[in-house]
């Protein structure tokens, strides 16, 4: 006979008893008793409940003791989800480590280092992190990634969310969906379903206000429009619209418009709209969009060729790309004389099968929408949003970069190139006199490409990441950091050929630290570089650290701005090809995506928090200011800010 | 000499006198460790550096040595111990034996000590210590290369009159100075001999004895045996049970005599040992081999759970040259006194890769079952078996019934935890 939760709660106590009786070097030895018990009280009824009564002692009897969590304070709630999906160990020790943290945020337990207040927020954190497995959706990917620990996972976050304040909960995520959707990213998959949880969460007690802001983002992607509102099926919407009067469908227009302004998220029915308006109204377009002077002014120029491209490519399976739209015609980019008959080669482009299934594999299957469609589509938006492109999962900071350059600043060459890999499958680039095509070329660092990323970098981040890995190669051997030669050569002309790099080549030592944030401030610091504006986007090299300062990695971001806030402080407003530019570096160096001046997409910092993060950048040699006038408490602050973080990690001489 | 300084000097004599010494561990066990703080003994680990910043962080009093490069440096590991306050040293596993011995041989002032404790660690020598005692032990000689494994096989089996075309009888091979069962072969046909490494060379060749095996553990001090446990082999490396059942234990008058005349052989003095024997029917006894260490397959833990001692101290109080009689009578049960049987399964996956595990019920609701610790491990490939040792998990058990012990242990010995 299986044996009770009772008698499996007893043999749970004796083993935690014989653990904390143990002194501390022997620990070890009892702890495997106490995670086998745990175990089995995990699997069995109220199993929860009964190891929670106990969690308060956890910590005291030495069940983390010796291993990764043993320090509440240094825990981080985006690692939780890989525990619990881990088999064995991981998980049990993971699941009594959430306990341990819901009695300090219970107050039941104390911990010197982590407040009620600190081991909430944690839980919070870790709940919007893993809200799939609070309310398993059944989308494709959540179905084929189903791992055996989710009914474990389940039932822990089912447990965990009953003794947590579904108020805090909701703020946390509306707060996650704000500080996603404030960098206006193309891709928008997590946005939506975190939306769709949160949907789930609201019940009677929640707050007025926390109803209020998650109704504007549940609408934002239902309907936001009195009309579309009433009817959700898009088929019925599109009947609907053939029989009110232009005064409606200005209203109708005007509200959709603004909810996707707001929220930089857009309703099928907005896509209906639109292809409506262009076949019966094409004046009302300007409403459709919300446009501003420079917008209209845009519009009214390229009217035929709007029409085509909405005919074309705006679809409900695409309807992010009325976002795109709308931006691009704001940001004028079809007055560039080669952009309009670039788009139009797109839509009659013969694809590559490769390509095209790719392609397909963005938009739900049953749409109907063709390839060159979504490529289309794609084209807009990142024309329309450069900065809202993004790496995904991948390790191609550089390529998303390099796309994101050239809308901004080459629409013409992107319009090239997205071709030529589409309809060829390579790519060409000139590297110091030597041809460099990409179909020859094998590896880059993402061989096996995550495909959650929007079309356009589908099609050629493959292409990029290789020639990008090539150039590198070559410069290898040449005992100084590649990049000063490849970043020119990779991104074009845009790139200034000075090159400054904290290290060392040769050794890898931090070298002259002090005259690299000098130079830094004498090229780009106002108050130091006579004046000279940054004119094209930066291609810097940053350490990544986490919450703690530790370092994680190099990444590769651009500087975009360097402007005064609104409190009239000078900072680097920056481009940050992960999509989520707001994670925290640790010692209070947390990036802001709204609020301080930033324009949709980027990401700043203060100048000096920046500076204490970047260990390359390139600058103008005919461009410099005063190096020797920068302060030398400005430059020690930076300094101890780097010895104390990433320094760590490196020999300083 | 002033009257004054006088009485200064006595009272540091009777300090020096009634200051605790230390027990240096030689070798890294955490029981060891809890066992001699658990009987209030000062004690210093000397281990491998690895486990240095462990012992800092749990002020666990430590020397870092490495016991398997040979040094000059035994003399200044003594000295070291000795300004710490160290009179003995109890060795822990295999390749800290002759170590122990050496710091033995120094604490104690008997040369003889060290030599004793080489003795321990040369299967070669030993057999030949054993043989020239009058223990009964096989037919073996040492080799040094595959040709020597050859002709030995050969001529053993010309001795057994075996003719052309006859299924050879085995003999086994085992690296000289290895633990256990690491390296240990058994060799029935001229193409097993090229399993052999390179590196077990020199190796002991013996024949093969016939009857059952098992292991006794033999607490010493001064030279007489205080307890001795036997332990039953249900398959060896896989599955034992402390103590053994009725049939092996009436022969314990033998196997006590035949341990005390190893004891006297060997002239072993202190600690434990724990050597293997084959016994047949009419009651003959074969000596296999004998290891002065801590054995392997949770056999101290079993005796801890059957006798209700701890086999750890034990080992330090039998170590110890200074401990009494009444210490030791009081300390050690009666070896018939025990209720239950201890036995425990070592687990190792019988296949390459190893994706889940699975417990069946029946075993974890069977009375006898007590716990087992293995864990759903992440997927990987199963790490090559050395000797007995990196098994995954061990599952114990505990129970009225020797042959109800013995069934579970053979049936799931062959069951397929992993998958």
């Amino acid at each position: 006979m299986p044996q009770t939760t009772g008698a499996l709660a007893e043999r749970f106590i004796y083993a935690l008893d014989q653990l904390a009786q143990a002194p501390s070097f022997v620990k070890s030895k009892y702890q495997t008793d106490v995670y086998q018990e745990a175990n089995r009280l995990i699997d069995a009824d109220d199993g929860f409940e009964n190891l929670y009564q106990h969690a308060a002692r956890f910590e005291e009897a030495g069940v983390f003791q010796d291993g990764p969590w043993e320090s509440a304070e240094k825990l981080q709630p985006p690692l939780v989800a890989g525990s619990l999906k881990a088999k064995g160990l991981p998980m049990i020790i993971e699941v009594l480590s959430e306990l341990r943290m819901l009695a300090i945020a219970e107050g039941k337990a104390s911990n010197t280092n982590v407040t009620r207040t600190m081991a909430e927020e944690f839980l919070n954190e870790v709940m919007v992190l893993n809200l799939n497995l609070l309310f398993p959706d059944a989308s494709e990917s959540a179905r084929i990634e189903k791992h055996e620990n989710d009914e474990k996972a389940e039932k822990l976050f089912t447990f965990l969310s009953t003794h947590l304040s579904s108020t805090a909960l909701i703020q946390t995520l509306i707060h996650e969906i704000k500080r996603l959707t404030a960098q206006r990213p193309i891709m928008i998959k997590r946005i939506v379903s975190m939306i769709r949880m949160a949907k789930e969460m609201v019940s009677q007690d929640t707050e007025k206000n926390d109803t209020t802001e998650l109704k504007q983002f549940i609408s934002a992607i239902e309907g936001p429009s009195p009309l579309s509102g009433q009817f959700k099926d898009v088929h019925a919407y599109r009947s609907q619209l053939k029989t009110i009067p232009r005064a409606d469908l200005i209203s109708e227009s005007v509200a959709l418009a603004t909810s996707m302004r707001d929220t930089g998220l857009v309703a099928p029915h907005h896509a209906t709209l639109l292809r409506f308006l262009s076949k019966q109204n094409p004046g009302l377009l300007t409403y459709a969009l919300s446009l501003n002077s420079k917008g209209s002014a845009n519009l009214e120029e390229n009217r035929e060729l709007v029409i085509q491209l909405i005919r074309s490519s705006i679809f409900p399976g695409t309807r992010q790309a009325v976002y795109g739209l709308a931006m691009m015609l704001e940001r004028g980019v079809l007055s560039h004389s080669p952009v309009a008959p670039g788009l139009r080669r797109l839509i009659e482009l013969d694809i590559r099968p490769d390509v095209r299934n790719a392609l397909y594999s963005t938009t739900n299957t049953g749409e109907g929408v063709t390839a060159n469609s979504i490529l289309v589509a794609g084209t807009i938006q990142v024309l329309g949003q450069p900065l809202g492109v993004g790496q995904g999962f991948n390790p191609t900071c550089q390529a998303a970069r390099g796309i994101s350059l050239w809308a901004q600043h080459a629409p013409g060459f992107l319009l090239e190139i997205i071709p030529r890999a589409a309809r060829d499958g390579d790519l060409d680039f000139t590297f110091e006199g030597a041809q460099i095509h990409s179909k020859d070329l094998k590896g880059g660092l993402a061989p096996d490409l995550d495909k959650e990323l929007d079309p356009v970098s589908l099609v050629l981040v493959p292409h990029l990441d290789k020639i990008y890995s090539e150039m590198m190669t070559r410069v290898a051997l040449r005992g100084e950091d590649g990049h000063r030669w490849v970043n020119p050569a990779f991104y074009g002309n845009w790139v200034q050929k000075g090159f400054s790099s904290v290290f060392d080549p040769i050794t890898g030592y931090v070298l002259d630290y002090n005259g690299f944030i000098k130079l830094f401030y004498a090229t780009h610091h106002p108050d130091y570089n006579d004046d000279y504006e940054l004119i094209y986007p930066n291609p810097v090299g940053i350490f990544i650290t986490n919450v703690h300062g530790k370092l994680l990695g190099l990444h590769a971001v651009s500087i975009t701005r360097i402007a005064k806030d609104p409190q009239g402080i000078y900072r680097i407003y920056f481009y940050n090809p992960n999509n989520d530019g707001s994670q925290n570096w640790g010692q209070n160096i947390e990036p802001s995506v709204n609020g301080s001046g930033e324009q949709e997409g980027e990401s700043s910092l203060p100048f000096d928090a920046f500076t204490s993060r970047l260990y390359a950048f390139h600058y103008n040699p005919y461009e410099q200011g005063d190096a020797y006038a920068v302060e030398n408490t400005i430059v020690q602050n930076i300094r101890t800010l780097a010895q104390e973080s990433w320094g760590r990690d490196y020999t300083w001489v | 000499m002033e009257l004054d300084q006088l009485e200064l000097n006595t009272s540091i004599e009777e300090a020096e006198k009634t200051k605790p010494y230390y027990t240096a561990l030689v070798g890294w066990s955490v029981q060891a460790i809890e066992a001699a703080a658990r009987m209030n003994r000062p004690f210093i680990v000397v281990g491998p550096a690895e486990f240095q910043p462990y012992a800092e962080k749990h002020d666990i009093p430590f020397v870092g040595w490495d016991f398997n490069k040979l040094n000059e440096g035994s003399d200044q590991l003594y000295k070291q111990l000795r300004d710490m306050g160290a009179e003995l040293a109890v060795p822990l596993y295999e390749e800290c034996v002759e170590w122990a011995g050496a710091l033995n041989a120094r604490f104690r002032e008997d040369p003889k000590v060290f030599n004793r404790s080489l003795l321990l660690r040369d299967k070669g020598m030993m057999k030949r210590k054993a043989q020239i005692s009058g223990i009964k032990v096989g037919v073996f000689e040492e080799a040094r290369d595959k040709e020597d494994v050859e002709r030995f096989l050969k001529r053993v089996n010309e001795a057994l009159l075996k003719l052309e075309g006859d299924h050879f009888d085995p003999i086994h091979v085992k690296p000289l100075d290895k633990a256990g069962s690491v390296g240990h072969l058994a060799v029935y046909t001229k193409e097993d001999i090229n399993q052999i490494q390179d590196t077990d060379f020199p190796l002991l060749m013996e024949s093969h004895l016939d009857g059952q095996e098992f292991s006794c553990e033999a607490f010493i001090h001064k030279g007489k045996v205080q307890f001795l446990n036997i332990t039953e082999y249900v398959r060896l490396g896989y599955s034992n049970f402390v103590p053994a059942s009725p049939s092996l234990e009436e022969k314990r008058p033998l196997i006590e005599k035949a341990v005390q005349q190893l004891v006297d052989a060997f002239e072993i003095e202190y600690g434990v040992i724990h050597p293997e024997y084959f016994i047949t029917q009419d009651g003959t006894l074969h000596f296999g081999e004998v290891a002065a260490r801590v054995p392997g397959g949770h056999i101290f833990e079993l005796i801890e759970r059957a006798y209700g001692f701890s086999a750890y101290e034990a080992q330090i109080l039998c170590s110890d040259p200074s401990t009494t009689e009444e210490e030791l009578k009081e300390f050690f049960p009666d070896p018939y006194d025990y209720q239950n049987y201890a036995g425990c399964l070592m687990v190792h996956p019988s296949i390459e890769y190893v994706e889940d595990l699975k417990i069946p019920e029946e075993l974890e609701d069977h009375p006898y079952f007590e716990k087992h610790d293995m864990f759903t491990p992440p997927q990987g490939k199963v790490a090559e078996r050395v000797g007995f040792g990196n098994h995954y998990g061990t599952i114990f058990f505990f129970g009225r019934d020797s042959e109800e012990m013995r069934d579970l242990l053979e049936t799931y010995e062959t069951y397929n935890f992993y998958i």
